[in-house]
């Protein structure tokens, strides 16, 4: 099998049944489902009906930040659709540990365990075929090589289908909310570190006898 | 990287003149930094032109996506 562009970030297979096919696992990547998540949106991943199959590197890098946005919510997300969404262990996920562990960078551990999984389903069964999701302008510069099994589709295509299909209201919208939302963010992680920089200034400043202000 | 440096990367971005691979070449670690910068320009995630080196594994993509909507309704 021919390797996957290591920026393909999401993937899903179906399988072929006598010439009716059904989708099975559905996986995508953190920054796909921060548009979802920031615009209050999770619920779009389920409407296509694909089980959903998130990578652990990619769960670990959405998640393992505390207060990191919208982290909670997809824990409570998954948690409330056990039954279609799931978490895939890999080896670039143990990997991923041991960096954490030893202070080491885990970028792009999160697409690389994407693709891991992507290769695994088509391992495991020959009639597999897969979708892969792309972060939109990567796809039109950058040439994916891939396995015939193997078709792309982008965020926006994603949401443009869904719109098309009268499933959400507007691409454009849930683009807007995810990017007005994650300006709330930043600037709430911007206001968290100024307050926690003045925090530590006081605390010098006291301990050398200075006045309090 | 200055405050209007990173703000011309992500006007760039999302007139898809460069690639979220780029930004992250260029210091982008975060994509909710690439969102919040967005939000904070009025813009939105650029959505790919149907053009490029892989439009016909897109293509397929889009027809799959579709095929699966249509079996929930």
């Amino acid at each position: 099998m021919r390797r996957a562009n290591a920026d393909a970030p999401c993937c899903a297979k179906r399988c072929g049944d006598s010439g009716e096919r059904a989708f099975q696992p559905y996986c995508h990547r953190y920054f796909a489902t921060l548009y979802v998540v920031l615009a209050d949106a999770l619920d779009v991943l389920l409407r296509p009906g694909l089980l959903v199959s998130i990578p652990d590197a990619v769960y670990v890098e959405a998640t393992r930040v505390r207060g990191a946005p919208g982290a909670d919510r997809i824990v409570e997300w998954i948690n409330a659709h056990l039954d279609a969404v799931r978490i895939i262990p890999t080896d670039i996920g143990i990997d991923q540990q041991r960096r954490l562990e030893e202070g080491r960078s885990i970028r792009g551990l999160g697409e690389q365990a994407a693709i891991e999984t992507l290769e695994r389903f088509l391992r495991s069964d020959p009639a597999a075929e897969a979708l892969l999701l792309f972060e939109d302008t990567d796809v039109e510069k950058r040439r994916a090589i891939v396995d015939q099994r193997v078709s792309l589709i982008t965020t926006g295509d994603f949401l443009r289908e869904l719109e098309a299909a009268r499933l959400i209201q507007s691409a454009d919208y849930v683009l807007d909310q995810a990017a007005a939302r994650g300006r709330n963010v930043e600037r709430q992680h911007g206001a968290g570190e100024d307050a926690e920089t003045r925090e530590r200034l006081r605390d010098q400043l006291a301990r050398r006898g200075a006045p309090e202000f | 990287m200055t405050e209007a440096e990173r703000y011309a990367l992500i006007r760039q971005y999302a007139a898809g003149e460069i690639t979220w691979h780029a930004l992250r070449e260029r210091g982008f670690d975060d994509y909710v930094q690439v969102l919040g910068a967005l939000g904070e320009l009025g813009l939105r995630p650029p959505i790919a032109p149907m053009t490029g080196p892989n439009v016909a594994a897109r293509q397929r993509g889009r027809a799959l996506l579709r095929q699966a909507l249509r079996g929930q309704r």
